[in-house]
């Protein structure tokens, strides 16, 4: 009795096999996307089959989430990733009240009642300046990694400020401020800061706790740092923080209540 | 023809229109097809609406997409053209309460490019006169006046300045400065009389102190002698008095229309047709004997609908409660594709859909229904207001739909959706749309669907 959650993000697309009997994730996989989002899906579950020693006739039900939702051919159903992300990180963290969540393309503040029901959420509006799209633009301009961003960050002593809302002036900030003599490392941090503090203010003034952070941004270290100070309260990382939406997914995949 | 009810693409009502006709569809002088819109007028957006398929709802598109040609025709007729800015429904009550005048709003002009998906290039010209992106679309009109390519240029221009939207003082004082003359009259911010302070009650439930209203009282008798100057007729307040009943024959139908529409299940009338008649309320787009025949239509099908039990969606749709309009008219369409459906509305007219007071003198009731417009008051009197009505018209969430760069909308959504979250504890989604949203569509999709989603993972908790 597999069920099947396929996250279909801006970067990245996530699969999660999921046993709903044992209560077990079988396996998971995360690619960088391409241009056919189907075909590749349908490679991703194929070889998590394979390796796992599952047949196609194993699956019972496939949920997609994520932008790319509805171009899953092979999908029951597609269900949005507040949801799923409501699903997978209530099954990681049972206690958690809040969950932010920053991808590729946006940015999520999700909360969640006591018995783990969405009571609301908000997203990024207008801008990539509150999303890992800010974080690869830095790391471009800087000529490095974005999995480097965290060490360098780590090395700042005065985190740089970043005024702008917007990560095109930012990018032209930050050519500014390389040109004043800032270090890397502190405009790695103030962006960093920035990202964090405009995750914070969708968050308004009253962000319940605990909070747990998924995500691709939440893999880069200095974020949870980050915003651990926008936010003034402790962060949880979730464990494997890419793939709580699409563990949401299989999990509304086993069951009939979204 | 009475089919059932369904959304149909411009496509599908070309069918729907032939076979109209052909089953002897009688229509008023600005019917036609909706295609001829698109076609003549160049409202591409008609391309990705989906638009009821009543008879009534045709009705109600031809009337709103015919204005301009109403008006050109108006002042070929030598009518006296009122442009009315800014407050929402007052000056009309007394333009049309004269003869052989017509009053509309320019601003209306900020649907343009949207409706013409930016091919008419108002904004860009817009920009080009010193009002960006900065400010709301309905900067738009600026930029009509200047090219006089959509509606006439008005006799006169009458704008109510001071508790006001900031970008629409904006925009007048540049059009003042541009040649195009305008008659400013002010309106105070609303506020709480005090303790010693004689008070009235105004039109929604507000109270404000009676030297306000004096103040108003005052500033309209300005504006009447503006408009009797310029039209050359008396308006007495017998012909006001008549002004006020018309206006509120269009109030009263839209009342029944909304209780009937918002509370029926399934929805009787979609939420793109319902905003368009509401919006009647204020402008009666530029002819209220047509007005108060399209609102009938529309009521008349919403009962027989009702009565049918039949509506374009399913019945059990998420219940919203929708604040502010939007710029892109396609947003209204996608709340019902994500499974939403409207149950309530505050588009900044909520003042223009409650019936003006009969029971006192003409420019006094005028006043006071002036002040209990939502933009002069506080944002909290607003919320106030808001949570009642999506109280009582059972929401189930509330969307805020901020307008990109409007002044007011930039920090009163936050405000009002706090307020009716921590007063109904029901979600409340913050949407922010262009003129034209095609590339934020799936995001705003993705909020809307997850807004459906939340309100029925509440339901089964």
């Amino acid at each position: 009795m597999i069920f099947v959650g396929i996250d279909v993000g801006s970067r990245t697309l996530k699969v999660v096999l999921w046993d709903d009997a044992r209560q077990r994730l079988v396996a998971s996989a995360v690619a960088d996307q391409g241009v056919d989002q189907d075909a590749l899906a349908s490679q991703l579950v194929d070889r998590l089959l394979l390796e796992n020693g599952l047949a196609r006739e194993a699956i019972c039900s496939i949920v997609a989430t994520g932008y790319g939702r509805k171009l899953i051919g092979m999908a029951d159903r597609a269900i949005t990733e507040i949801t799923c992300q409501r699903w997978g990180v209530r099954q990681r963290v049972p206690e958690a009240r809040t969950i932010v969540d920053i991808g590729g393309q946006d940015s999520k503040l999700i909360r969640l009642a006591a018995d783990g029901r969405v009571v609301d959420f908000a997203m990024n509006d207008r801008c990539a300046a509150g999303t890992g799209r800010f974080l690869e633009v830095v790391a471009a301009r800087l000529g490095t990694r974005i999995d480097a961003l965290g060490r360098l960050a780590a090395e700042s002593r005065q985190p740089a400020r970043i005024s702008s809302m917007c990560v095109v002036f930012a990018e032209t900030e930050i050519v500014g401020l390389l040109a004043s003599g800032i270090s890397p490392a502190d405009i790695v941090a103030g962006v960093q800061a920035s990202i964090a503090m405009r995750v914070a203010g969708m968050g308004g003034r009253s962000v319940e706790g605990p909070v747990v952070f998924t995500g691709g941004v939440a893999l880069v270290p200095g974020m949870t740092g980050a915003l651990e100070s926008a936010l003034n309260q402790p962060i949880a990382v979730a464990p494997e923080p890419q793939i709580t939406a699409a563990l949401g997914a299989a999990m509304l995949a086993a069951s009939d209540k979204e | 023809m009475k089919d059932k009810a369904a959304q149909l693409t411009l496509d599908e009502w070309d069918i729907r229109y032939r076979e109209l006709c052909r089953h002897g569809l009688r229509e008023p002088d600005y019917g036609g097809s909706l295609r001829r819109h698109v076609d003549e007028g160049g409202d591409r957006r008609l391309l990705r609406l989906r638009m009821d398929n009543s008879e009534a709802a045709l009705r109600l598109w031809n009337l709103l997409l015919s204005e301009e040609d109403r008006l050109h025709r108006a002042r070929a007729e030598g009518k006296y053209l009122v442009g009315t800015m800014k407050d929402l429904g007052t000056v009309p009550v007394m333009a049309y309460a004269l003869d052989d005048t017509v009053a509309f709003y320019p601003d209306g002009a900020w649907w343009t490019p949207c409706l013409m998906e930016h091919t008419e290039g108002l904004l860009a010209l817009a920009d080009q006169l010193g009002v960006d992106d900065s400010f709301c679309p309905v900067r738009a009109m600026l930029a009509a006046f200047v090219n006089g390519n959509h509606f006439p240029i008005p006799d006169t221009v009458v704008c109510s300045v001071g508790a006001t939207c900031d970008d629409m003082s904006a925009i007048a004082q540049r059009l003042d400065e541009l040649g195009f003359p305008v008659f400013w009259w002010e309106i105070p911010h609303r506020r709480v009389a005090d303790a010693d302070e004689p008070s009235v009650e105004l039109p929604g439930g507000s109270r404000v102190p009676v030297a306000q209203v004096d103040f108003v009282r005052g500033e309209l008798n300005r504006v009447r002698r503006h408009l009797e100057t310029g039209t050359g007729q008396s308006l007495d307040d017998a012909r006001l008095a008549a002004g006020i009943r018309r206006a509120n024959q269009v109030r009263r139908l839209l009342g029944q229309l909304r209780r009937f529409a918002y509370l029926g299940d399934p929805s009787p009338m979609p939420a793109l047709e319902m905003m368009i008649a509401e919006i009647l309320s204020i402008h009666f787009c530029s002819d209220w004997a047509e007005t108060v025949a399209v609102v009938e239509d529309l009521l008349a099908e919403v009962r027989r609908r009702l009565i049918a039990n039949e509506g374009s969606r399913p019945a059990g749709a998420a219940r919203v409660y929708w604040i502010n309009p939007p710029a892109d008219l396609r947003l209204m369409n996608l709340l019902e594709e994500a499974g939403g459906r409207l149950c309530g509305t505050d588009y900044m007219i909520a003042h223009a859909l409650d019936p003006i007071p009969e029971d006192m003198p003409p420019l006094e009731a005028l006043a006071r229904m002036a002040l209990a417009d939502p933009m002069v008051g506080s944002s909290a009197e607003r919320a106030d207001r808001i949570a009642r009505e999506a109280a009582r018209f059972d929401a189930e969430a509330v969307i805020v739909s901020r307008i990109s760069g409007a002044s007011h909308c930039a920090t009163e959504g936050l405000a009002i959706g706090r307020i009716v979250e921590r007063r109904l504890g029901i979600p409340v989604l913050d949407l922010e749309v262009p003129p034209v949203l095609d590339a934020m569509e799936p995001t705003i999709r993705t909020r809307l669907e997850a807004l459906v989603e939340t309100v029925r993972s509440g339901r089964r908790a």
